[in-house]
């Protein structure tokens, strides 16, 4: 019996191939769509469960208020981890990473860079799953100086030689260090990612007792089974016990003084697993993910699953005068309901297996694209296919029932007596679902392409912003450092090039990476009334090389003299410390520092705002002090030869022979850079958006196919009584035109919502416009009337004679 | 044997109810060809229908070979049918995606007869309607007459009790009509019993009886010697 389904199914998906066509077209497609989106969920939601005690670990993280200024940092403390151990019983281990950068390594003669390096308590390879090649995970970081590095850099710096014993130089580090192990390398799925792994035995800072200052992520290990809640909650007394006394004594505070000031500090508990989608930290340890994206494209992925479906639906029964007769026959020689519902079921079933077949091929085609597009580095192997075989199986066969199960009790519910007396007509209650189909998919069409709109009309905004600097025809040149004294020649050099209009020497820079200081300062002599700023080391020339402007007052001048005592601050400190930009010149503010000594500035200027962080955020108080940084040059260029400026430049650079070659960056690129991910997720919804309408107008098509064959004789009699080709056109259309446009009024109060919470995310943003919902509504009312033309008009223009003689 | 007893179909929509019968009282006997004819829409078909299981009288009693169906449900009906009732239409209802062959294998299928019985039950049939040779092609390329000795084949594969004839020849040009009553005289010389709507008084004269209706009514019937 099976055989016989199949055999007639197979027929009929070869007989009617147009439908055929749309069916497995859009199925693929919706399959494609949904394997991918898959991977990377799954790809996603996988972060850091590599790790064996991945359930027990948690981070120490650091959230509280300063003066109105929100604190959230994933790092904490130098004593926090030890004290913890110490304190807490729960906490089994503790774990603590310091960033360390890119430095330059020197194995003998050779140079190395661009490697992440960081520092590490000697315990890391026993709280993270990281396999050692060579080394023990308990001992290989217990020697000061002792390095661990990645199989890939063994190999780099190495070749097939045997690293171990091997002594390396890092730049800016006075005692060399020794290779003691090799891993594998960190898992792409993993939180952080460093190549060198440095023992903190030896580091000073890392044994600091300081609760004043935060640079350490740390992780613990807790008893398994424990609530990190119930620790969370004893770790404000923490928090008094040991920094209480460390206030007192820099700020002259007392804690509970501290606190009446509107100042909070509290150390919280995330589960390590939470960390890459679910962390909101101004900077990470690495770059996260976010659990919003997890959420949009699992809804996407269904989306383009579900338009499929309804395709398929639609166009079974809308074709369903074409199968009645079977239907009819198969009755009358005996065939049970049941019988025929597994009939058509099994068609569904061999459509989608084809349409699998071919998901599977164009996913393993297409992956290279959307890991480019997505950032990620996903592949499917062998090996994951097979393991995966069943679940995809049972899958597909899920969709064949769900595209297939309306259908099949639709067309197995016939009578066979009105069928084979050839009344049949199809009801209107199934052409009244087929509608209501119509305009889910148009409204789930039409909301993606209204969100993928608003989000471009962010990015546009957010290029366009006017940000208080002027980022275009920056030249950011890296590693200055490398110079050492000949800075000062090559600024000479740079400033009498004709195309370079000025320079700055600061590794401050308001896009991308940067420098990036907390500073807490007070007003004049109300030493409690603190302000969490940031502090900018510049030069003479930053004002001008970035093109800021002042809102009153003055900038650092060479003209005045002794503005080492002097501070610029921006328009938010002013106003947060309750100044305005006129009144706040002559102000002072004051600064102590960790070890306690106290230093007074006069402010000279107030600078306009500009945005230094990402339009995410708001723009917080900042303080700009003279003390440029010797790592990076800031270039203004000018004129439009910036390629053969940047050739000079390098020339320059090598006649120095520095120890790093050179290396720059457009400020305008780093701007970029920092919206990746949103210009990632417009690729991407912007790319389903489209085949969620390409899909959503096949469907469409072949309905238009079925309603000009069905309207025939109809046609035919209103063109013998003088319709023009136009009003049947638009007699044929305006249904369907009907359909989208519901389809469209009930996208728009969906897309308003989700849109405005995915841009509430931005301190800066657009506003909702109508025009965004119209033009995404026109855009698809248009492609609809495209796409359903061209059966129209083919009704239209046939020669009515030959359509109601065929009766 | 099929008896009818003040069988009544009322066609009812929201707006309009229409009697198609009205009080049929028919017997007929096992073996017997039994010709119905009448003018358009007086109930042949609605008759021939309710007596091949394919719908339910409103009202009135059928007795089928000893069941009483008129309170069948619809999956009863079909098991009833199965193998007991083959069918006949003037536009011979082949399934345009099967082959000749498996057209007439269909009611075997849905019979759950094992494969070898099958194939020697359609062989044989075909054997005997001259098609054979088309075993292997689809409906659309054979003519009328071939048409519909697939049609007669597949009525006959499951050996039904009685078959039921809906203007079996209201297709067909009058040789190839000729050809097809003669094929149905045959099977009912044999033993079945067949029950034919037409409008030709040639093909009725086939039968031994011819019911004539008129308005849902039985208003003569003759019988032939």
């Amino acid at each position: 019996m099976l055989t016989n389904y199949i055999k007639i199914a197979w027929r009929n998906l070869r007989r009617n191939r147009i439908t055929t066509l749309i069916n497995v077209v859009g199925l693929a497609l919706g399959l494609c769509a949904s394997f991918l989106i898959g991977l990377y969920i799954w790809d996603e939601l996988s972060y850091d469960r590599y790790n064996v005690k991945a359930s027990q670990i948690v981070r120490v993280t650091l959230f509280g208020s300063m003066q109105g200024g929100k604190i959230n940092e994933p790092h904490v403390m130098p004593p926090t981890a030890a004290t913890l151990v110490e304190d807490y019983p729960e906490v089994v281990q503790a774990t603590r990473i310091r960033k360390a950068g890119t430095p330059v390594v020197r194995i003998g003669e050779k140079l190395f860079a661009d490697d992440e390096m960081a520092a590490v308590d000697s315990n890391f390879f026993q709280v993270f799953t990281l396999p050692l090649l060579q080394g023990h995970a308990s001992t290989v970081l217990n020697t000061p100086f002792s390095v661990v590095i990645s199989k890939r850099l063994a190999a780099k710096y190495f070749g097939k030689e045997n690293s171990i014993g091997k002594i390396i130089q890092i730049k800016g580090k006075a005692n060399p260090f020794k290779i003691t192990g090799v891993f594998e390398g960190i898992p792409s799925n993993s939180h952080f990612h460093f190549d060198l792994l440095t023992s903190m035995s030896a580091m000073q800072d890392a044994q600091s007792m300081s609760w004043m200052t935060s640079e350490y992520y740390t992780y613990l290990v807790l008893q398994q089974g424990y609530d990190y809640k119930k620790l969370e909650a004893k770790l404000p007394h923490t928090v008094d016990k040991y920094m209480g006394p460390q206030l007192q004594k820099s700020l002259g505070l007392t804690m509970a003084e501290f606190k009446g000031g509107g100042n909070s500090l509290v150390l919280k508990l995330q589960p390590l697993t939470d960390i890459h989608l679910r962390s909101n930290f101004t900077a990470d340890i690495g770059t996260n993910g976010d659990i919003k994206y997890v959420y949009i494209f699992s809804a996407v992925g269904l989306f383009m699953l579900l338009i499929a479906c309804i395709n398929f639906m639609n166009l079974s029964t809308a074709s369903a005068s074409k199968r009645a007769k079977e239907v009819g026959i198969r009755k009358v020689l005996g065939a049970t309901k049941e019988e025929l519902v597994g009939q058509f079921l099994s068609e569904s079933a061999l459509l989608t297996f084809i349409a699998m077949v071919l998901a599977s091929i164009l996913a393993v085609m297409v992956l290279p694209l959307f890991n480019e597009l997505s950032g990620k580095e996903m592949i499917l192997d062998t090996n994951f296919l097979m393991a995966k075989m069943p679940l995809a199986l049972l899958f597909g066969l899920f969709i064949g029932i769900l595209a297939g199960g309306y259908p099949a009790f639709f067309l197995s519910s016939f009578n066979p007596v009105s069928i084979l007396r050839g009344r049949f007509s199809t009801s209107t209650k199934s052409t009244g679902l087929r509608s209501g189909l119509v305009v889910v998919q148009f409204f789930i069409s039409i909301a993606l392409l209204a969100g993928t709109l608003v989000v471009y009309r962010q990015l546009e905004f957010i290029q366009n912003k006017k940000l208080g600097y002027e980022k275009e025809r920056v030249i950011v040149l890296s590693d200055t450092w490398a110079l050492g004294k000949n800075q000062e020649a090559f600024v000479q050099a740079l400033l009498q090039d004709q195309s370079v209009a000025n320079v700055s020497a600061s590794g401050y820079v308001p896009a991308g990476a940067s420098f990036n200081n907390n500073y807490m300062v007070y007003p004049d002599s109300h030493s409690t009334q603190l302000v969490k700023t940031i502090r900018y080391d510049v030069d003479y020339g930053y004002l001008s090389t970035l093109k800021m402007e002042m809102a009153s007052g003055r900038y650092f001048s060479k003209d005045f003299g002794n503005d080492s005592v002097h501070v610029v601050i921006n328009e938010t400190a002013a106003h947060m410390i309750g100044w305005t930009s006129e009144s706040a010149l002559g102000h002072t503010i004051s600064h102590t520092n960790n070890e306690g000594h106290k230093r007074v500035y006069t402010v000279i200027g107030v600078v306009k705002d500009f945005h230094f962080r990402s339009l995410h955020e708001s723009i917080s108080p900042l303080v700009m002090q003279l003390g440029g940084d010797p790592g990076y040059l800031i270039v203004k260029a000018q004129g439009d030869h910036i390629a053969a400026l940047l050739s000079r430049i390098e020339n320059n650079w090598n006649k120095f022979k520095p120890e790093r070659p050179f290396s720059f960056s457009f400020l305008d690129d780093r701007y970029n850079a920092t919206y990746q991910s949103e210009r990632r997720t417009g690729q991407i919804l912007g790319l389903f958006a489209s085949l969620t309408v390409f899909v959503a107008c096949l469907g469409l098509f072949g309905l238009a196919t079925f309603t000009a064959e069905q309207r025939v004789k109809e046609i035919g009699v209103r063109r013998v009584l003088g319709a023009s080709v136009t009003s049947v056109v638009l007699l044929l259309s305006r249904d369907f035109v009907k359909l989208v446009g519901v389809g469209a009024m009930l996208a728009i109060p969906v897309t308003w919502y989700v849109m405005s919470n995915w841009l509430s995310d931005f301190e800066y943003r657009i506003d909702l416009t109508p025009s965004i919902f119209i033009y995404s509504s026109l855009l698809s009312v248009l492609v609809a009337l495209i796409t359903i033309s061209y059966q129209s008009i083919r009704a239209a223009i046939a020669n009515p004679v030959k359509s109601l003689k065929s009766e | 044997m099929l008896l009818i007893t003040n069988l009544q179909k009322i066609f009812a929509t929201e707006e309009v109810e229409t009697t198609a019968l009205n009080g049929i009282d028919l017997t007929i006997n096992d073996g017997e060809f039994v010709a119905i004819m009448g003018p358009s829409g007086c109930g042949k078909s609605t008759l021939l229908n309710i007596i091949g299981l394919l719908d339910n009288p409103s009202s009135g009693s059928y007795n089928f070979y000893g069941s009483d169906v008129e309170k069948m449900s619809e999956r009863q009906r079909a098991q009833l049918r199965k193998g007991n009732v083959g069918f006949v239409f003037q536009s011979f209802n082949l399934i345009d995606e099967l082959t000749v062959f498996e057209n007439v294998e269909l009611p075997l299928l849905y019979l759950k007869e094992p494969i070898k019985q099958r194939n020697e039950m359609v062989e044989a049939t075909l054997k005997r309607m001259n098609m054979m040779h088309r075993r292997n092609h689809f409906p659309q390329q054979l003519s009328g007459g071939q048409q519909q000795r697939v049609a007669i084949a597949r009525a006959v594969v499951a050996k039904p009790k009685l078959i039921l004839a809906d203007e079996p020849t209201g297709n067909l040009d009058s040789a190839n009509g000729k050809d097809v009553m003669n094929l149905l005289q045959e099977l009912n010389e044999e033993g079945t019993t067949i029950a034919m709507v037409t409008h030709s008084p040639y093909d009725a004269s086939y039968a031994h009886r011819t019911v004539n209706l008129f308005d849902g009514k039985i208003v003569t019937e003759n019988f032939h010697v």
